[in-house]
């Protein structure tokens, strides 16, 4: 009887340490809440009807607006003069038709932090030592060290759109910071920024299904104090038919230009 | 001075390859996003390709030319989620478009929706997720 009390208690430690101290586990594809606003157009081809007589009201926007002509809003990273300017020079381009400045539209990954929108969906692959972020736009991807090593100075001499990320565990959230990135990617729409540019991320899941990223930038030259901002992304699954990403391939399109 | 007509022809050339490769790749700045127009036509051709779906259709003008619009929409992944399949359109099939107009003013423009012609609805993204 001694015995047995014994090896249950035991047994009950090992679980509640392990509780204590297993990292949960953010594998899976998720979709960020409502990416597109309300410019879908209509219902989905597939799915049940909604309820509703006579036909769908006609769309009024295929997208929402991206070239800057209604200005910034207060949410929008600070910028200083020098970079307010380099955004009004690229708003004007945009505004005229051109995707110059865009990299993703000439088929390169959205870089750090802009990827971590994941309008198209975005898929977790976690393992003890590191945790890989997939976005099915441009199949970019991004990956997190967790083992505790950091970047080396040759690292941060060769900056990369997704940076170089390391994280660890603080309790069930992940904290993660990135470096050496490439000053010709966009922070978020089309705000630009410096090669002094670091990401801090915390990264959490608020229920089993939604995943939370807090996002925090600085960049000395470019913004004027750093910038935050949050996103959510609810988990896909099997039942829901929705939790296979598909190949992007972009340069699909560059072979048909030629 | 005149200009030969081989040199006149090389750089039209080039200046309709460079409008090519425009079309093909760009952000939603090379259209009026906000604006929307309705083009019906009968399917020429569905391109079920990255990182756009095309549907080219010839649209009667009215003053007896077809023209051929091309509709771009999300690139496949995207819209198989929101119910297309590569084979949601057929060549020859008479389809309504409502799209953003394009502002290099050519006949080509961003997909709202598509709407067959039994009604159905192909919206140009997923519903929302919650």
């Amino acid at each position: 009887m001694k015995l047995e009390k014994t090896l249950l208690g035991m047994i009950i430690g090992v679980v509640a340490l392990h509780a204590q101290t297993a990292p949960p586990d953010f594998s899976g594809v998720y979709y960020p809440i409502n990416p597109f606003g309300n410019f879908r157009g209509g219902p989905a081809a597939s799915g049940p009807p909604p309820a509703r007589t006579g036909p769908p009201p006609r769309p009024t926007a295929s997208a929402p607006l991206s070239d800057g002509s209604r200005g910034r809003t207060p949410n929008e990273p600070s910028l200083t003069p020098e970079y307010m300017a380099k955004w009004e020079m690229i708003s004007k381009t945009r505004i005229a038709g051109s995707s110059e400045y865009d990299l993703t539209a000439k088929c390169l990954p959205p870089g750090m932090p802009a990827m971590m929108s994941m309008a198209y969906g975005m898929e977790v692959m976690q393992i003890k030592d590191k945790i890989t972020f997939f976005s099915e736009l441009n199949d970019a991807l991004r990956r997190v060290y967790l083992d505790g090593r950091k970047p080396s100075q040759k690292v941060l001499d060769d900056p990369t759109y997704a940076g170089y990320s390391t994280g660890h565990w603080e309790g069930d959230t992940l904290v993660v910071d990135t470096v050496a990135l490439r000053d010709n990617t966009f922070i978020e729409g089309f705000t630009p920024h410096s090669d002094q540019m670091t990401v801090h991320e915390r990264i959490r899941l608020l229920e089993p299904t939604l995943l939370e990223d807090e996002i925090t930038v600085t960049d000395p030259k470019a913004l004027t104090k750093p910038w935050s901002t949050v996103k959510k992304y609810r988990k896909a699954s099997r039942e829901k038919g929705n939790d296979e990403l598909r190949e992007f391939a972009c340069a699909e399109g560059l072979e048909e230009a030629k | 001075m005149k200009v030969p007509a081989i040199i006149e022809c090389a750089v039209l050339g080039a200046a309709l390859m460079l409008a090519s490769v425009a079309q093909a790749h760009h952000s939603n700045s090379a259209f009026y996003v906000t604006k929307i127009i309705t083009i019906k036509g009968v399917v020429k051709e569905f391109r079920w390709s990255n990182p756009h779906v095309w549907v080219i259709v010839t649209v009667d003008d009215g003053k007896g030319n077809k023209v051929d619009w091309k509709a771009e929409g999300r690139p496949p992944g995207i819209l198989s989620r929101a119910g297309w399949t590569p084979k949601s359109l057929a060549p020859g099939e008479m389809v309504t478009i409502d799209l953003s107009p394009a502002k290099d003013d050519t006949a080509s423009g961003l997909i709202a929706r598509v709407t067959k012609q039994d009604g159905t609805i192909l919206a140009n993204a997923p519903p929302p997720t919650e």
